[in-house]
């Protein structure tokens, strides 16, 4: 069974060729790979590939299908995309990726201002909502030139990381 | 001399678990105060007692000083340790302990309010002889009074709000056509900020050292220094890492500034733990910047190479009882450095980054100590401070101490928050680092080392994309069992379905 994934800009198409086991000989685009797999159920992976040893740990992002792997010192985000996330791209007519048109919260922390209302136009660059946390404000700009769809919280309300706050069409 | 046997903690996080630890071993009992938000935090499970306070937001709980006294009132603690930041330099909550016969962890309110008051504290360090940083001794209350001071001393100068604090109505003056509108900016900020205009003027330093000495005095008229700390590695004028001794100094330039830090403790009668801070040039010459009459964040190096541990010598000198060392008794052995870990993005002007963590894996090993308070499946709350934790290696000499702080963080995990460890890990690795040729204006004069954007192969990410497939395909297992075997089963997951079935 083969899925995409995307890590940054980069979609992989990955399947699994062979299995015994933990060991798994596993295809990467066009690369195949023999690895010794182990993982539990907090998410934590040991590979062994290539006589190297890999470390990383998954966490589950909020929304479903995104998970933040963290290795030595560095974070990446990944996100599945399965037939039904390839299906919703193809009946939109749109490549866009629900992370491209939305602003979502890196942090936990409380809205402090919203300078639009639904409706109104933006230019990409443009702060659209100021988040405070830890004694400091962060500014989140437009990601790209549209119209403000949706606003889904106010000023002053607490919000969770990787909460939907505004979606730009 | 009261012996102290219960001590109420006015804080919160990595500092009251530090200072418990210390009760513990000297069996004086620990009680925790928590806001609304701390319910969870480490501190309230390592306490004896613990009680709540008030709100998240700290000005209705950690800075209700009418509040804390009365639990320490009705819990019949003797003492009261500040820790720091909060109410550790609040001259009044000092004296109200005192009113209410609760022995404060600290120096004398009137010894705050002395150092606490920049001008005043100037004034003092030049009455007893100390360096300071050559600039005006009287607040300056009007623009032409200003604008004099500062054709005087010569540009460039820093003009600083008398009663200010955390950067606010503070400006920095470089050229003659500026002069008016920053003395302005500054006046009226000072305004907002701290309800009074007066300024003071100092000579702008470029990127100084950053050098503070540890001091100790006791009630019998007795003030030591505990050597010094290079604090250059600063981010938005907050420390990232420590480390003592200093690459800059010089045996004949130690004996020097810790004369004069034992000096300005003494010329006001100082007692308990307290820092001087000092800017020193590249020329070595050293200026008085102010007085932290409070423990310090970064105390642990001076722990580590003196051997001494300062919350105890906080409690003692409290007690009564005179230090039992003397200077000459004093020395530094080895090098410790410290590495703070803040919950932040490195990558993203080191904005905070709470959250919840997810797994946990502190470093062990020779040299190594952590003081932190995050735990698996502990929130760390977006109202107070980002950092996390403090990291502190000691060793025989620098260049080993900096080997061995690589190695303690690359063994440090933190799951499910950005954390400051891969940032301080590069520090490790940047020349002007390992030279000890650095100063304040290090981060900005590495920033492109220091954020060089991280070369990761192919083969790496594939073992990335590899990991979030059989996560994946092994979410979709669980949800439907019915389905094909799905090749993701291990021997983990195995044995746990075997247990469980076993269990039937």
């Amino acid at each position: 069974m083969s899925f995409e994934i995307k890590l940054d800009k980069r979609i992989a198409t990955v399947e699994i060729l062979k299995q015994f086991e933990n060991l798994l000989e596993i295809k990467v685009d066009e690369k195949i790979y023999q690895v010794d797999l182990m993982h539990n159920d907090e998410g934590i992976f040991s590979i062994l590939a290539n006589g190297r040893s890999y470390n990383i740990e998954l966490v589950p992002q909020t929304k479903p299908k995104h998970y933040t792997a963290y290795t030595l010192h560095d974070s990446y985000d990944l996100e599945v995309i399965d037939a039904e996330a390839r299906y919703l791209r193809n009946r939109t007519g749109t490549t866009l990726l629900l992370s491209e048109n939305t602003i979502v919260t890196p942090m936990p922390g409380k809205v402090v201002k919203i300078p639009f209302s639904v409706g109104d136009v933006v230019k990409k660059g443009e702060t659209i909502i100021t988040i405070s946390a830890m004694k400091m404000e962060s500014e989140y700009k437009a990601p790209m030139d549209g119209i403000i769809a949706f606003i889904h919280v106010k000023e002053g309300s607490l919000v969770e990381a990787n909460q939907i706050l505004i979606v730009i069409e | 001399m009261k012996k102290i046997k219960k001590i109420l903690i006015a804080n919160r996080g990595e500092i009251a678990i530090r200072i418990m630890r210390t009760c513990r071993e000297m069996g004086i009992s620990t009680v925790a105060v928590f806001s609304d938000a701390d319910r969870t935090s480490m501190h309230v499970r390592y306490a004896d007692e613990a009680y709540n306070i008030g709100p998240a937001a700290s000005v209705v709980s950690y800075l209700k000083l009418d509040k804390i006294i009365e639990v320490a009132v009705n819990c019949q603690a003797d003492a009261i340790h500040p820790g720091y930041g909060f109410l550790s330099e609040n001259s009044e909550f000092a004296r109200k302990c005192a009113e209410n016969g609760i022995i404060f962890i600290g120096p004398t309110p009137e010894v705050i309010d002395q150092m606490g008051d920049k001008i005043k504290a100037r004034l003092t360090m030049i009455a007893a002889g100390v360096p300071v940083v050559p600039g005006t001794t009287e607040s300056i209350k009007t623009e032409k009074e200003a604008i004099d001071t500062i054709r005087e001393i010569g540009l460039p100068v820093m003009v600083k709000a008398s009663a200010g604090g955390g950067g606010k109505g503070m400006r920095l003056i470089t050229n003659e056509k500026d002069i008016l509108s920053l003395v302005r900016s500054a006046r009226s900020e000072a305004l907002s900020s701290f309800g009074n205009d007066s300024v003071y003027i100092e000579k702008y330093i470029s990127s100084p050292h950053h050098i503070e000495f540890q001091i100790l005095g006791d009630q019998h008229g007795n003030v030591l220094h505990l050597f010094e700390r290079e604090c250059s590695v600063q981010r938005r004028h907050q420390k990232m890492l420590e480390e003592t001794p200093s690459p800059l100094m010089t045996p004949e330039l130690r004996l020097k500034m810790g004369a004069y830090a034992v000096e300005a403790a003494r010329a006001v009668n100082y007692t308990g733990a307290g820092t001087i801070e000092f800017l020193v040039d590249n020329n070595l010459n050293f200026y008085f910047l102010e007085m932290n009459t409070r423990l310090q964040v970064e105390h642990p190096i001076t722990e580590r190479v003196t051997g001494i541990d300062l919350v105890k010598q906080q409690i003692l000198v409290a007690e009564g009882h005179p230090l039992s060392f003397t200077q000459d008794q004093l020395k530094q052995t080895g090098h410790a450095i410290e590495c703070r870990i803040y919950a932040e993005d490195s990558d993203n002007n080191f904005m905070p980054n709470p959250g919840k963590i997810y797994n946990i894996t502190e470093p062990l090993g020779f040299g190594v100590r952590t003081d932190g308070y995050v735990y698996e499946g502990y929130e760390i709350p977006i109202h107070y401070d980002s950092m996390i934790s403090k990291l502190i290696v000691w060793a025989e000499n620098r260049t080993e101490a900096i080997e061995r702080m690589k190695r303690a963080l690359y063994e440090y995990k933190i799951t499910g928050v950005k954390t400051s460890i891969k940032f301080l890990a590069r520090i490790m690795d940047t020349p002007d680092f390992r030279s000890g040729n650095y100063d304040t204006n290090f981060i900005e004069k590495n920033k492109d080392i220091l954020h060089a954007p991280l070369k990761s192969t192919e083969d790496f990410e594939d073992m990335l994309i590899i990991a979030t497939y059989i996560e994946y395909l092994d979410q979709l297992n669980i949800n439907q069992t019915s389905k094909v075997m799905y090749p993701a089963k291990n021997r983990w997951k195995k044995y746990t379905y075997q247990k469980n079935f076993e269990r039937l």
